[in-house]
């Protein structure tokens, strides 16, 4: 059995790592989605938008807050994602990715407003980028940065 | 639902507001597809297949932050932005987010 | 306007389809996508290879010979030529101006190249013990040129290394290539046993007798004991499987088997002089 897995090394491999991905990757999704939602909850009143102006009457004071996060995907989604591409369709398992990266990345700007003392965050903006180009392409880190700005208001005390 | 990427409806007052709403599709061509846009590649010209794909990608974003506004019981979406990413080689990544609205 | 916190559904933006079910669909979808290329392939080449005239194979041959000659072996070449004198009149096999070439290596193996050269490395030879397993294994070579193997091993690689280039360019398709060689060895071994099966009536037709028709694999088996699971994949069958089907085969066709003939002199010295090296 040993000699067989040895000789097979180029097939048992990817097996293993499509398992090791999937398992670890469900387990760690799962864990990053329930934090998020956790701390949703949490920030539910500080409310973030992509207005410039909202007629407050109260004297305040904006700054400028950043959330951003890279999030990497796993073996098993990049493979699906390598398998979606030649059939074509909605790359599902790449959905949750992006998912992920940008409602983290609000999150952590809405952590950086909540700890200014800010009750809104104004004129917010969210750009994406994929560091190390594509996440399919072989030998390189499969992975997306969402950055999350806009304009935290206080009120002055 | 009325959809704008002005910071107010002309015409409308908005009473209320909810925060956030966005919607996102990752999707993408078979490899036909990306096989004639390749061959395309050499004499130039409209990417008839990529072009579709675009539009697609774009409905599905727009339409996912429409339903998430819907949930939220907004009537209208503002200031809407698009944003790309490009993680995955091949498919168009698109994403949609404006602030869920309540006018009257 | 005021504010009204209320809490955004983040699920529209995710899929429900279980990421299991849909590896199962589109991998499921790749592995007949795969098995209709590969079968595809197979008659196309089996066209192109029925209708490749002579000439043209000879001169593939030649191509592929420059790459690695090896060297003309003369004592070989006589074993062969009483070979071929026993086929049937008539027998393509006729068309082909055949010739033996040696090449130095641990290699424990023979090839059939195009345009009828076989290729024997020195390992195969070292393991030899008659004139019988000797011819046996020529007559096996034979066999691939009479089911023009040689022409479709190679066809099938050319044009399955165009198409994934074509399709893939450099990035490799691990599953995909592991499928497909996959389905080859069961092809290649099939072919390998056709090959036994047309050496053995080849041997008995030279000798009158199939003795040491088995020796040769018998030896191997005892050298590396190896699983059947290690055949799985292998371009051979396992040496268990093809002494079985011979001995059967012989039986079926009762073909007496007799004491085997002792290595000729000049073999010996050919031997002796691949030894010293």
């Amino acid at each position: 059995m040993g000699e067989f897995i040895l000789q097979n090394l180029n097939l048992v491999l990817p097996l293993f790592l499509l398992a090791l991905g999937y398992v670890a990757g469900s387990i760690a999704e799962r864990r990053h989605y329930r934090s998020i939602e956790m701390r949703e909850q949490e920030l539910v009143s500080l409310p973030a938008v992509t207005l410039k102006e909202i007629q407050e009457d109260d004297a305040v004071t904006g700054r400028l807050v950043v959330g951003s996060v890279v999030v990497s995907i796993d073996y098993f989604k990049r493979a699906l994602a390598i398998l979606r591409n030649i059939f074509g369709g909605r790359v599902a398992s790449y959905e949750s990715l992006v998912d992920r990266a940008r409602r983290e990345a609000i999150l952590r700007m809405k952590e950086e407003a909540a700890s200014l003392g800010a009750y809104i965050v104004v004129n917010m903006r969210i750009e994406m980028s994929a560091i190390g180009q594509s996440a399919n392409r072989k030998k390189q880190v499969g992975s997306v940065e969402a950055i999350a700005y806009g304009t935290a208001l206080i009120k002055q005390a | 639902m009325i959809v704008t990427n002005v910071e107010t409806i002309p015409g409308k007052s908005i009473i209320e507001h909810y925060g956030i709403v966005q919607g996102s599709t990752v999707r993408a061509k078979h490899l036909g597809r990306d096989f004639m846009a390749g061959l395309k590649n050499l004499v130039g010209g409209e990417l008839k297949g990529y072009t579709e794909l675009l539009s697609e990608a774009r409905e599905e974003a727009l339409q996912r932050m429409v339903e998430q506004a819907r949930q939220m019981g907004a009537n209208a979406v503002v200031n809407v932005r698009f944003a790309t990413s490009s993680v995955a080689q091949g498919a168009a990544e698109l994403f949609a987010y404006g602030t869920a609205v309540k006018v009257e | 306007m005021k504010f009204v916190p209320k809490e955004a559904d983040g699920a529209v933006n995710i899929s429900k389809t279980h990421p299991l079910a849909e590896m199962a669909w589109l991998g499921g979808g790749l592995f007949l996508l795969a098995a209709l290329v590969y079968l595809g392939l197979t008659l196309l080449t089996g066209w192109i290879v029925h209708h490749l005239p002579v000439d043209a194979e000879v001169w593939i041959g030649k191509e592929i010979l420059q790459q690695e000659p090896g060297i003309p072996s003369p004592p070989l070449k006589k074993r062969l030529d009483a070979l071929v004198e026993c086929l049937p009149q008539g027998s393509p096999l006729k068309r082909y101006d055949f010739s033996v070439r040696l090449i130095e290596s641990d290699t424990v193996n023979a090839v059939a190249l195009p345009g009828g050269t076989i290729v024997v490395f020195s390992g195969l030879l070292k393991e030899v013990a008659s004139e019988n397993e000797l011819s046996m294994i020529l007559a096996h070579e034979l066999g691939h040129f009479a089911h023009r193997d040689h022409l479709k091993r190679l066809g099938k690689g050319i044009i399955l290394g165009a198409a994934s280039w074509l399709l893939f360019k450099n990035s490799s398709q691990p599953f995909l290539f592991t499928f497909v060689s996959g389905l080859d060895a069961r092809y290649s071994q099939s072919q390998e046993e056709d090959a036994d099966m047309w050496g053995l009536h080849l041997l008995y037709r030279r000798y009158g007798h199939v003795g040491g028709s088995v020796d040769f694999f018998a030896r191997l088996l005892k050298k590396k004991r190896q699983g059947r699971l290690a055949y799985l994949f292998a371009s051979h069958p396992h040496p268990q499987k093809r002494i079985e089907r011979l001995v059967a085969a012989a039986r079926e066709q009762k073909y007496p088997v007799k004491a085997v003939e002792p290595l000729g002199s000049d073999i010996q010295n050919l031997l002796e002089d691949l030894n010293r090296e």
